[in-house]
């Protein structure tokens, strides 16, 4: 039952219109790096057709990007190990200013802004400890103002709680060390986590798996308005064995696991590369690129529901209704009801995430 | 309709033409894997047996023995992958790099408590798994920091209780070996690999992530940056066996690559033009150590070979790997 309170709420939250500041810039629904016909690396600001809006050039391959929630001002992340992450006046199509990890820091790929965008915080390697850090940054002059512990090794993927008080990280637990590149270091005693801490870095509450999968590097998130926290693993254990690669947490409870049955699950390579939850919350998805799958699953039984095969699909967000996938190959498309639906086909291969800028709640 | 045949028509990348591969996975199993483990084994025996006899850290028999086994496990540990990963066994034959410095640790806290798990083998093999291996047992024999912890007697049964541990795990990875084979060579529906193809695309990545390791963590640790080089940081510097294990890597890998490039003739001509002039670059530098990372002269040498080894991976990345169906995708090979 929806009371006639919670539904002018629920329409005061949509963003049926555009948001302001993102209109100056196209009024994209997404953002993603790709790579583009002419060998350059950009950051695009896409429509829900999939439509690139405006595209501006990266200094090397992008990873992630994180979207200001009003004004239209992206941060886009170069791959790790970055030592940049570089802010873009969408509207204007240029570049802002370029984050600069400190000394000995690097950056890991992911960041997100606070939910009223006075801030930044960023995912960062302290590599000489192997710490994981977050750092914190003024969002208008983008100032560093501090860092805390992410309370982990290895940080990667980063979300604000819909408290907008609090982070959830996922601390995939691999420590590399940029003179090696991405050589896994710490294998055998890996114990990867999920953080909640506050804005201030106070660790609020940690989410460890059994330690039977602690070679399971917890690495993506998406967040449900009611603070369900889906997560993506990678396996870094034996690869005859296929746990599960996706779970479920709401703080304060135990985590539940999702996995396809094993015909289905084995296929995967151990690899997940993005997860998000439907519009509606009720379906949650990861997607496989080492697999060429993409897998749907039930939120409420926790009951996998499909596996569809798509050649390198990474990106994928909440669209619509449903769905919205995007690949290596260059596609852009709808899952929303049986079958996958190709939007758009350009000749970017597009990078593994795909930023949602406005809620279609 | 054309939305649906669009999708069908990316579905899967090109798998490589129904050729009956059945010969390459024999070869490749019974002349490269199945004889690398058994000469394991028989190595750590002897390496178990001298132990027992003579536990003093600067024996000569025990450090040829420790030599000889330990040349066996880097010509082996490429193949990580089926039983050699089961119960992290990979690990426990040796935990490198050791980034936080667990296996000093593990090994002081056992002399400091006198831990009774020395003697028994199952006791052992359930303590720390850095205190396990060829690593730990390099601490205890070239380590001066260990050559006056905790007395003397135990010491001996902590250099003892090593050696067997090594010599059971290398047993069982033999004894398994034996009986996982036919899952490379004979392919099944239930078993771990479904077809020829996903057998050699495991053996492939074996061969790529070796040299890998070799490369980046083996060469790449030691070499830091210009400015500032980590000789400390080489695999095994303490024995002196930095640079001998990546040629033992080097003569593996080119052993399992002609094996798996077979069928193309062309291909192994290339890898074996790269391998050899590789080991030959290896071979010329007078560095056990690596030590020579921090001076200018001796680093372009050792970058040389790092770059040499990259060659050889980048010919097998794009002429041997798409002959294997290996795909090569834009995000699948991120690994982000």
């Amino acid at each position: 039952m929806t009371s006639r309170r919670q539904f002018l709420a629920g329409l005061a939250a949509a963003s049926i219109a555009p948001i302001r500041g993102w209109a100056a810039a196209g009024a994209p629904d997404y953002l993603a790096a790709g790579l583009f016909p002419d060998e350059s690396f950009r950051l695009a600001g896409l429509s829900v057709e999939g439509d690139i809006l405006f595209d501006v050039p990266l200094p090397a391959r992008g990873h992630a990007a994180a979207a200001h929630p009003t004004e239209s001002l992206a941060v886009a992340f170069a791959r790790r190990p970055g030592t940049f992450a570089v802010v873009i006046d969408c509207a204007g199509g240029t570049e802002r200013i370029r984050l600069q990890a400190p000394e000995g820091h690097h950056f890991y790929g992911h960041g997100v802004f606070s939910a009223d965008g006075t801030r930044f915080f960023a995912t960062e390697n302290k590599y000489e400890t192997g710490e994981g850090r977050i750092s914190v940054w003024d969002a208008k002059t983008f100032e560093r103002l501090g860092e805390f512990s992410s309370g982990g090794i290895g940080p990667h993927d980063m979300r604000v709680m819909p408290d907008g008080q609090t982070l959830v990280i996922a601390n995939g637990g691999i420590e590399t060390h940029p003179e090696t590149g991405r050589t896994k270091l710490n294998l055998p005693v890996m114990r990867p986590n999920l953080s909640y801490v506050s804005l201030k870095g106070g660790l609020l509450e940690q989410m460890e798996l059994p330690s039977a999968l602690h070679k399971n590097s917890i690495r993506h998130l998406a967040v449900r308005g009611d603070g369900l926290v889906g997560f993506a693993m990678q396996w870094q254990g034996n690869q005859t064995e296929h746990p599960p690669l996706l779970g479920l947490h709401r703080m304060g409870r135990d985590p539940v696991l999702l996995s396809a049955p094993a015909a289905n699950q084995r296929h995967l390579q151990g690899y997940a590369g993005s997860v998000a939850f439907s519009t509606d919350g009720a379906t949650i998805a990861i997607t496989c690129p080492r697999g060429n799958a993409l897998h749907r699953f039930d939120v409420q039984s926790a009951n996998f529901e499909d596996a569809f095969a798509l050649q390198d699909v990474c990106g994928l967000g909440a669209g619509p209704d449903g769905l919205i996938f995007t690949t290596g190959t260059g596609l852009f498309g709808a899952l929303s009801q049986a079958e996958p639906k190709v939007l758009t086909r350009s000749d970017c291969q597009w990078d593994n995430h795909l930023i949602p800028i406005r809620s279609f709640a | 309709m054309h939305k649906l045949a669009l999708i069908a028509a990316l579905v899967f990348p090109l798998s490589s033409a129904a050729q009956d591969h059945t010969p390459t996975l024999i070869d490749v199993t019974e002349n490269h894997i199945l004889p690398r483990f058994t000469t394991l084994a028989e190595a750590t025996e002897v390496l178990n047996a001298t132990a027992q006899e003579d536990c003093a850290s600067e024996s000569q028999d025990l450090r040829a023995a420790y030599s000889t086994a330990f040349d066996a496990w880097i010509s082996a540990s490429h193949l990580r992958f089926g039983p050699t990963e089961t119960d992290d066994r990979a690990f426990a034959m040796a935990f490198w790099p050791d980034t936080k410095g667990f296996t000093p640790k593990a090994l002081s806290k056992h002399i400091a408590l006198e831990d009774s798990a020395v003697a028994s083998p199952d006791a052992y093999a359930e303590t720390s798994i850095a205190g396990r291996g060829f690593f730990a047992l390099e601490r205890m024999l070239y380590d001066p920091e260990f050559a006056q912890q905790g007395s003397a007697a135990y010491r001996c049964a902590l250099i003892q209780a090593i050696s067997a541990d090594i010599d059971a795990n290398a047993d069982a990875m033999a004894a398994d070996w034996q009986t996982y084979a036919p899952e490379l060579t004979q392919p099944r529906a239930d078993g771990p690999y479904r077809t020829q193809d996903e057998a050699l695309q495991e053996l492939f990545k074996a061969l790529s992530t070796g040299m890998q390791f070799t490369s980046e963590t083996r060469l790449g640790r030691p070499l830091g940056t210009f400015d500032r080089p980590r000789p400390k940081r080489a695999e095994a510097h303490r024995s002196e066996r930095s640079l001998r294990h990546v040629e033992l890597s080097l003569v593996s890998t080119r052993d399992l690559a002609a094996r798996l490039s077979a069928e193309h003739p062309e291909i192994t001509a290339d890898l074996e033009t790269a391998f050899n002039r590789a080991i030959e670059s290896a071979r010329s530098i007078d560095d056990p150590a690596l030590a020579g990372v921090a001076d200018p002269q001796g680093r372009f040498r050792i970058e040389a070979l790092q770059q040499s080894i990259n060659d050889i991976r980048q010919i097998a990345a794009t002429e041997l790997g798409p002959t294997l169906g290996i795909s090569a995708g834009f995000n699948s090979l991120d690994g982000d």
